[in-house]
Parts: C-alpha cells; sequence; structure tokens
C-alpha cells in the first residue's frame, strides 16, 4: 500500500570513496574523496565556501566546508579537526573506506563582486580551510583577480595547515604573497613570529579596491576586525564565516538560527554589515 | 489577603531588605484565576508579588538545583511535601544547608486544576478564596464559585504525611493540627495482584501516550544529576526515539535511580501533560524499600534519605 | 469547487467507516481524558466535540520521530535504502488552528531544498477540518487572524449545526471524498451558511482577546531586554511546549544501530528549550542558560518567523500556556512585551 515518493530526497547522502589522506598537523588531516556514482560530482555545483555534511553511517554527520575549489575537477577536499564523536571517527579512515556527503550547502564567497578586485586573506588554524577553496579559485582565475595576499598564522610550524601550499604552491603565481607567521619563537623557524592581526596591521593594507576575508578561532577574528576597521576597510568589503551547530544543513532544523537567518542557508558567508544586524547571538 | 501571604511579604522584604538572603523564592499569581506561578523575588519592594492560596502546587526545591553557583543565599517557600525536597537536594550535596533559607508553609491541600476546569472558568484572576467547611469559594473577576474540597483536592493530599514542612528556618503560618496520613498503597497492591499480562497491558498503554517531554525529570528535585543519562550520546543508553519500547525504558530507569530517595511529592506526576501515573512506579518502589529496609518517607529527616547508599547489617538478606 | 453539503449526525459513523475502508483514517480519540489523534479502523470512539487534542496533528506531517533511511555497512556500497513513503490517509477532525498551522509548517518544509519526507505526506493525506462551536478559555486564534469557522488549507470543512454538518468542500481532493460516498451527503438547503456563523460566534467571542498590534516591531529592539532574564527563570527547561506546539518543526538527526552494521538514521522532534541544543562539539555553546533559550522560543514565534515566513509562528491554540508546568504562558508574554518594550 506504501507508495515511493515524488520528491527526491535532500537528506539522503551519496557514498563516497576516500582516495587521499594528507596528515596537515597533530588534529587536521585532508580527505580527499571522490563520489562512487560519477555523475553526482558531475553535477554537484559546489562553490568557493560552500560545506557539506559528511557522515560515517552509525555515528553521525558533521558540517564540513569544502576546502578544494571547483577549478581542481574530479574530486572534492575536506580538512577536519578530531574535535568530537564523529570526526575522532572519520580520523581513523584509510584510503579506501567509505564516507557518506550530502550537499553543497550554503551560500559562497561573492566570487563575481570580487572580480578586478584585490583579495587580503587573513586565516589562522584551520580557518584557512574555508578560504582555501577562494584562494584556489582566484588563483585558477588568475586574470579575473588583482593581487592576492594571504596573512596566515598558527600557534606553532606544527599547526600549520596546507604547508605544501603556503609554501611551495602559492607562492609560485605571480602577485600572490603568503605571509606566514607562528605565535611563539621555535627553532629552525626564521619566519615572522607575533600573532596573526598584529602582523596584518604590521604589514599594513590599503582598503583601496580590496576585500577583506577572515576566518579562524573568535579571538582572532575579534581582533581583526579591528584592525582592518583602522586601516579604513568598509564593512561591505569585509567578509568572514559564521560557524554554528548544524544538523539538517537545509534550513529546517532549526539548530543554527541567529535571528531569522540559518548559517546553513543564508550562510556561512556574511560581510560585516549583514553580521552587525542579526541579534548577537554568537 | 490572608495571614500566610502577609507573613510571606513582610518576612521576605525583611530577608531582602537586611541582605540576609539574596532571592525569595515563592508563589505570584498566575495567569490563570486557579494558576500561580513561581517567582523569584530579589527586591523588596517586589514582595508584594508573594501569594499563598490553594493553588500552590508546584515544589519550588528543584530551582535550588538550578541556581546552586548563584551567589548569595536564597529562600525558597515549601510546604510539607516540598520541603522533604529540601533534604533531598542537601542530601545529595547539591547546595551546602548555609545557602538556603527555609520558609515554610502549613498547608491543608492544594486544589487540583483540572477538576477545577472541569467545575467553573478557571480563567481570569483571582480576587479572593475562603474555606467554610467542605465548601471551597473562589472569587475571581469571573465571578463566584463553590466548588467542594473534598471533590476537588488534588489526589496526593487525601494521603498527606507532611501537613507542615519537615523543616523550616521561618514559618509562615500556624502549624497545621491534622493527622499525619500515610498511603496505604492500595492502588499499588491492586497492581501488584494483576498477572504479569495484566501489567504489561496497563503499562504499555499509559507509556505509549509518552512525549518525553521531561518534564517530570525536570521537576523532580531527585534529579539532579549534572549530565543526565537520558542525555548522553556516548554512550547512547536511551535512543531519542518516541516509541513505546524507549518510553519504557527512560521511566523504568528513571524510577530505578530514584528507588530509595524519591521523596514522594508527586510533582512528577502533575506536570506530565499526558496523565501518566508515574507516582505508581515510584511508590512500588517506596512501598518495597519501606516493607525491605524500614525505611521511612526518603526527605522526612535530615539523615539517611538515601538507602541504597547504607548498608546496615539488619538488611535482609534471604536472597542470600 | 462543489457546493455545500449536508451530512445529517447520524450518517458520521457511516463516512468514517466508509473511509476506512479505502484508506487509512486517522481521527480523534478519547482515552483517559485525554484527546489525541489516532489511526482508526472505523467510526468508533470517534469523537468530535472534543476541545483539542493534547498534541497537534502535525505529527501527522512531521512525526516526533521517523526513520529516513536504512543501511548496511558490511556491504561494501554501503547501498542506502529509503524508507518507503505512507498510504493514502484522511486526517479527520482537525481544529482551524491547527489547519493553519499545516500551512506555516509547509513554508518550512516546502520550501528550498523540500523535505520529501513531509511532502510525501502532504501529498497522500486529506485534511478533514471541523469549526469550533467552543473554545477553551485559553485558545486565541483570533489574535493571529484565524477564525473557528474558516479553514483554507483543509480540504473540507465541517460545521456543527445541531442535528446536521454543513460539509464545504474546499479543494479537488476534498471534490474526490465526497463523491466517493456521494449517498451519505444531501444538499445543504442554501441556510448552511447562515447557521454555520451563528454555530462558531461563541468560539470568536468567548476566546481570550489578545492584540499582537506593535509586538514585532517592539520584540525587534528587545534582543537584551530584561524582561528574558525574570521570565526564563520559572523555566525547567523541559519539551512540553515543543511537543504540544502544533508550529514546531526544530529537529535532531539521529543514527541508530545497535553495535551492528546493519542501523538506520532518523530524525526526532528537537527543543530548543534543551540545554544541548546548540552545544557543539569543542564546546561553543550559545545559548548558554535558560535566558537565551527562553528568549530565542518566543523570539522565534512572534519576530524571528515573521522575518523570514512573513507570518506569526503561533496560532493561538493555548496548548503550551495549559501544559506548562511553571505557567510561562505565550499570551502572557505578549501583553509584558506591549507593556515594557
Amino acid at each position: 500500500m506504501c507508495t515511493t515518493k515524488e520528491v527526491a530526497s535532500p537528506l539522503t547522502p551519496h557514498i563516497a570513496t576516500v582516495t587521499k589522506i594528507i596528515d596537515e598537523t597533530s588534529n587536521v588531516k585532508t580527505f580527499q574523496v571522490v563520489f562512487d556514482d560519477p555523475e553526482v560530482l558531475e553535477n554537484f555545483g559546489n562553490m568557493p565556501g560552500q560545506c557539506c555534511m559528511l557522515s560515517v553511517l552509525g555515528v553521525g554527520e558533521s558540517m564540513i566546508s569544502i576546502t578544494s575549489s571547483p577549478t581542481r575537477k574530479g574530486m572534492l577536499e575536506f580538512s577536519i579537526v578530531k574535535v568530537g564523536r564523529l570526526t575522532e571517527v572519520i580520523h581513523q579512515l584509510d584510503v579506501g573506506n567509505k564516507i557518506a556527503i550530502r550537499g553543497p550547502y550554503g551560500n559562497n564567497f561573492p566570487i563575481d563582486e570580487m572580480k578586478g578586485k584585490n583579495l587580503l586573506i587573513i586565516a589562522g588554524g584551520i580557518g584557512l580551510a574555508p578560504v582555501r577553496s577562494l584562494i584556489d579559485y582566484a588563483l585558477d582565475n588568475r586574470d579575473d583577480y588583482g593581487k592576492v595576499d594571504v596573512v596566515y598564522g598558527a600557534r606553532s610550524v606544527d599547526l600549520l595547515c596546507f604547508k605544501y601550499d603556503i609554501f611551495d604552491r602559492w607562492p609560485k603565481i605571480r602577485d600572490t604573497k603568503i605571509h606566514v607567521t607562528i605565535d611563539r619563537e621555535e627553532e629552525q623557524w626564521d619566519g615572522h613570529v607575533g600573532f596573526v592581526p598584529a602582523y596584518m596591521e604590521e604589514l599594513g593594507f590599503s582598503p583601496e579596491n580590496t576585500v577583506a576575508v577572515t576566518c579562524g578561532p573568535p579571538i582572532m577574528i575579534k581582533f581583526v576586525l579591528q584592525g582592518l576597521e583602522k586601516m579604513g576597510f568598509k564593512d561591505e568589503n569585509i567578509i568572514t564565516t559564521l560557524e554554528m551547530n548544524m544538523r539538517c544543513g537545509i534550513g529546517k532544523c532549526g539548530r543554527c538560527n541567529i535571528g531569522e537567518k540559518y548559517i546553513c542557508v543564508d550562510g556561512p558567508v556574511f560581510n560585516l554589515s549583514q553580521i552587525k544586524l542579526l541579534p548577537p547571538e554568537f | 489577603m490572608n495571614i500566610v501571604t502577609e507573613n510571606l511579604r513582610k518576612t521576605a522584604a525583611k530577608l531582602l531588605q537586611d541582605k540576609e538572603v539574596e532571592m525569595v523564592i515563592g508563589y505570584g499569581l498566575g495567569s490563570e484565576a486557579v494558576r500561580t506561578q513561581p517567582v523569584f523575588i530579589t527586591s523588596p519592594e517586589d514582595a508584594e508579588k508573594l501569594v499563598w492560596n490553594p493553588f500552590c502546587a508546584n515544589g519550588l526545591t528543584k530551582y535550588l538545583s538550578d541556581l546552586k553557583t548563584h551567589a548569595g543565599k536564597i529562600a525558597v517557600c515549601v510546604k510539607g511535601c516540598d520541603s522533604r525536597g529540601i533534604f533531598r537536594i542537601l542530601q545529595d550535596n547539591i547546595i551546602p544547608r548555609d545557602k538556603v533559607y527555609v520558609i515554610g508553609i502549613p498547608c491543608t491541600g492544594q486544589l487540583d486544576y483540572a477538576k477545577l476546569a472541569a467545575k467553573m472558568d478557571v480563567s481570569g484572576e483571582l480576587k479572593e478564596f475562603a474555606e467554610k467547611g467542605d465548601d471551597f469559594i473562589i472569587k475571581t473577576s469571573k465571578g463566584d464559585f463553590t466548588v467542594k474540597k473534598s471533590e476537588s483536592l488534588q489526589d496526593k493530599c487525601n494521603t498527606c504525611e507532611h501537613h507542615n514542612p519537615v523543616v523550616a528556618d521561618y514559618m509562615a503560618g500556624d502549624k497545621v493540627d491534622l493527622p499525619s496520613v500515610l498511603d496505604s498503597y492500595d492502588q499499588i497492591k491492586k497492581l501488584e495482584a494483576m498477572s504479569p499480562e495484566e501489567k504489561t497491558k496497563f503499562w504499555l498503554s499509559q507509556f505509549e501516550r509518552c512525549i518525553r517531554c521531561y518534564a517530570c525529570r525536570n521537576t523532580c528535585p531527585g534529579c539532579t544529576c549534572r549530565e543526565c543519562v537520558f542525555d548522553n550520546i556516548k554512550p547512547d543508553w536511551v535512543g531519542k526515539e518516541v516509541n513505546v519500547s524507549e518510553n519504557e525504558l527512560f521511566h523504568l530507569t528513571r524510577a530505578f535511580h530514584l528507588a530509595g530517595r524519591c521523596v514522594e511529592c508527586g510533582e512528577c506526576e502533575r506536570v506530565c501533560p499526558v496523565n501518566i501515573p508515574i507516582m505508581l512506579l515510584n511508590k512500588k518502589l517506596l512501598k518495597d524499600c519501606k516493607e525491605l529496609f524500614n525505611m521511612q518517607t526518603p526527605g522526612s529527616t535530615e539523615e539517611g534519605g538515601s538507602t541504597f547508599n547504607e548498608f546496615r547489617l539488619e538488611d535482609p538478606e534471604e536472597f542470600m | 469547487m462543489m457546493a455545500n453539503k449536508s451530512l445529517k449526525k447520524d450518517q458520521v459513523n457511516n463516512l468514517l467507516n466508509k473511509i476506512a475502508q479505502s484508506s487509512q483514517l486517522i481521527a480523534p480519540i478519547r482515552s483517559e481524558n485525554i484527546t489525541r489523534f489516532k489511526p482508526v479502523q472505523s467510526g468508533e470512539g470517534v469523537v468530535l466535540d472534543y476541545q483539542n487534542s493534547v498534541v497537534p496533528p502535525k505529527d501527522y506531517f512531521f512525526p516526533q520521530s521517523e526513520k529516513m533511511f536504512s543501511y548496511d555497512t558490511s556491504d561494501p556500497s554501503w547501498a542506502i535504502t529509503p524508507e518507503a513513503g505512507v498510504p493514502n490517509r484522511v486526517l479527520f477532525g482537525v481544529r482551524p488552528c491547527d489547519v493553519k498551522s499545516i500551512l506555516l509548517l509547509d513554508k518550512v518544509f516546502d520550501a528550498e531544498f523540500r523535505d520529501d519526507l513531509y511532502i510525501d505526506k502532504r501529498n497522500k493525506t486529506t485534511i478533514v477540518a471541523v469549526s469550533c462551536n467552543e473554545c477553551r478559555h485559553t485558545c486565541f486564534c483570533g489574535a493571529f487572524g484565524i477564525n473557528p469557522g474558516q479553514a483554507e488549507g483543509a480540504d473540507i470543512l465541517l460545521t456543527d449545526l445541531g442535528d446536521r454538518y454543513l460539509v464545504e468542500v474546499l479543494t479537488e481532493k476534498g471534490t474526490t471524498l465526497v463523491g466517493s460516498c456521494s449517498d451519505l451527503f444531501a444538499d445543504d438547503d442554501g441556510n448552511g451558511p447562515a447557521a454555520k456563523e451563528k454555530a462558531v460566534a461563541p468560539a470568536i467571542e468567548k476566546q481570550m482577546k489578545i492584540d499582537l498590534e506593535g509586538v514585532k516591531a517592539k520584540l525587534d529592539n528587545m534582543f537584551d531586554h530584561p524582561m528574558w532574564d525574570t521570565e526564563s527563570l520559572r523555566c525547567i527547561g523541559c519539551g512540553t511546549c515543543t511537543w504540544v506546539c502544533p508550529t514546531c518543526h526544530c529537529f535532531d538527526i539521529v543514527d541508530f544501530n545497535n553495535q551492528s552494521a546493519v542501523g538506520y538514521r532518523y530524525r526526532c522532534a528537537d527543543s530548543c528549550q534543551f540545554a544541548n541544543f546548540t552545544r557543539a562539539a569543542g564546546g561553543h555553546q550559545p545559548r548558554p542558560s535558560k535566558k537565551e533559550r527562553t528568549r530565542q522560543r518566543f523570539m522565534h514565534k512572534l519576530r524571528y518567523f515573521v522575518d523570514r515566513y512573513g507570518d506569526f509562528g503561533c496560532v493561538g491554540c493555548g496548548r503550551c500556556l495549559e501544559k506548562c508546568p511553571v505557567n510561562l504562558d505565550i499570551a502572557q508574554i505578549i501583553k509584558k512585551v506591549k507593556e515594557v518594550g
């Protein structure tokens, strides 16, 4: 008597296989995955800034940003911090294991509005992961964007993510400067030492034709926003990502609401003038 | 205004004025004539909000657990049944005795909201009430109503063990001189006499209605675990699905966690939105503990109150 | 649309029996002094003079818990088996407030990312509403523009006129249902609508009169208002208000597998009143105390829902204020907002 449903299910995941695992730091791993059904990735249409619900069937789901740019075809990359029940299990996966994915969810960085502008990316720790999709998108479409400056830091050299990008790949690209810093002096490190917000101010950036994008721990964001304000950046040109506990990813379960916005569909990307309109609940 | 209300207001105002306590938790008028709501008075002027009437059904002792980190002393109004909850919370080391000021209120019974709603218009504002023999005259903004006390009391008030609080730093009224009526557990005996099939049928039909609101748990002065076992996902003791199997596990587990500790205040049953007779479970365990271990109703005295945390040589051991 | 019909009271049972033969029939049943919507095999025990069910019939579109799909991780491809849809069914005897609540839930579930679980149930359900001749003292549907004698969104609306029901057929689905048992219905003699107005008048007059004028505008500026500190103190953080509310829609998604490779994923209603609703792995907790959670409930119903969906997220059914153990009353909150906002 039961009949099939007429509408495709937005909550049913697709199955993917882990094809590569990179140990970024002691508690961060990057997983490269390929959907078992190639049509899924062909039609995925993910944009920089979007996220997916990742899950190990039987354990649970978690919203993780897609760190790879859609210009890098044939796979998706997710960088995952081991911080809870599910991520602990994900960290135990091997190449060849399965993972369930649904998405892409959320809005994306305003890549069209950013065309022709300089990009100033300020990130800390794992915060580089969501903006990495934007950086690679811009660098893969180099002519469409102006100067790209990345100010990136972590507590120690060990905790720097994507070392192969920040030290090798990105600096080789024209008009692209990566400014790396760590919080405290370390042997074998002769780069900059100091907190990210301070380093950003030290370097100094003009707001002229520039969009600033920042992502990282809340304390860093707080000081970065102060610094950007000092340097004359307008609220509409300062972009960040908001994070809340998410469950459905499709704007229905109510968990990630701030005021009338759902971070999973109206975010996670917001500019500062939009954030100032939200109730201060994060 | 009755003398208890007067005393409550005067005492609360003075305690706050003298900064002897930071907060007084008591009863205030509710949004319907026959309801009160818990009020949290923090300034002497607000003491006027306190009332005492036969609609003060809520037990307020659980708030001591919510507010255990609140700076300063907290005063709380308790009836006899609620006052056992004070000892429960103290015996479970939730809050130290010197942080609590107990305002005791002698009580001759609380009226049942559902019973009243079937007899009168319960909306509007309460103006006054009076007791004349078995008659209760309730004057509200919607009219004057007379109900029979014997027909309108909460069921639990027919077997009231403590008309007067078992502990009080201040008594807001004269002690009630009525005999203590202990539950003879007749209802329990009826259930005990049922066959296993009959019992299963009865209980599953009750648990099937449960909507897992956890109002029973949240209002219980004995349920003060920092991380409740039913909220744990690791391990996942009780799933979040709402079905008769999970519901049964919830109720039976909670009853056993309270065995030997439940103070028989009856709040769990009162707050249940779907009328599950939760107290039947608790009373069964109370009856068994009283028979097996010669236990008093937990919370009746300052000492003890936690039968399964004690071992005595004279405990029954016919199973050994 | 089909012209108004009339259904004699002594035919209601026959109608229900007939419906139960070809569809699943869900109707109000009273037991232990509580009325709930339950699947029934016949008209026996169905009550239409109840005042409102303890939990709303929204549970038949958005169940308190429902399986989403099953899986078997011992299968190397991790094949997922989605749950089948529901059978065709008739939801009988729904009050106008609850009908409106389903329209409000449509805005959530039938929006971007159309929710297949919900839409399947909506498509397969014929809603037969029944007007209110009386109301509880806790009813205030009028505040939200809901008329106890109207049920836009239902397929058929019945109104008790004493000896008979006026049958207003509102949609194609309703036409189909009436057509399938046409011998039970007579044509309305033309007096139905006027009689209906008289019949539902008490429900309009006697309910609580709450005026929402200015409430949304005030709430827009009351995020930091101290009233949330005081009102939240008595909340005990249970989920009663959420579970009895016809418009609450928050949910959790959980995997269940009992230590084996075979299991299923289910979703279950969740409440923003629970302490760990917003708590994230890693410890981030944007609503750490009852104040934030109490504020969230009323802001969501009276402000955020309006901003997002253009309508209040409350239908004035009064269930929450009746069942709340500590008398946290949304009508009282509305009055307070007007006073102190």
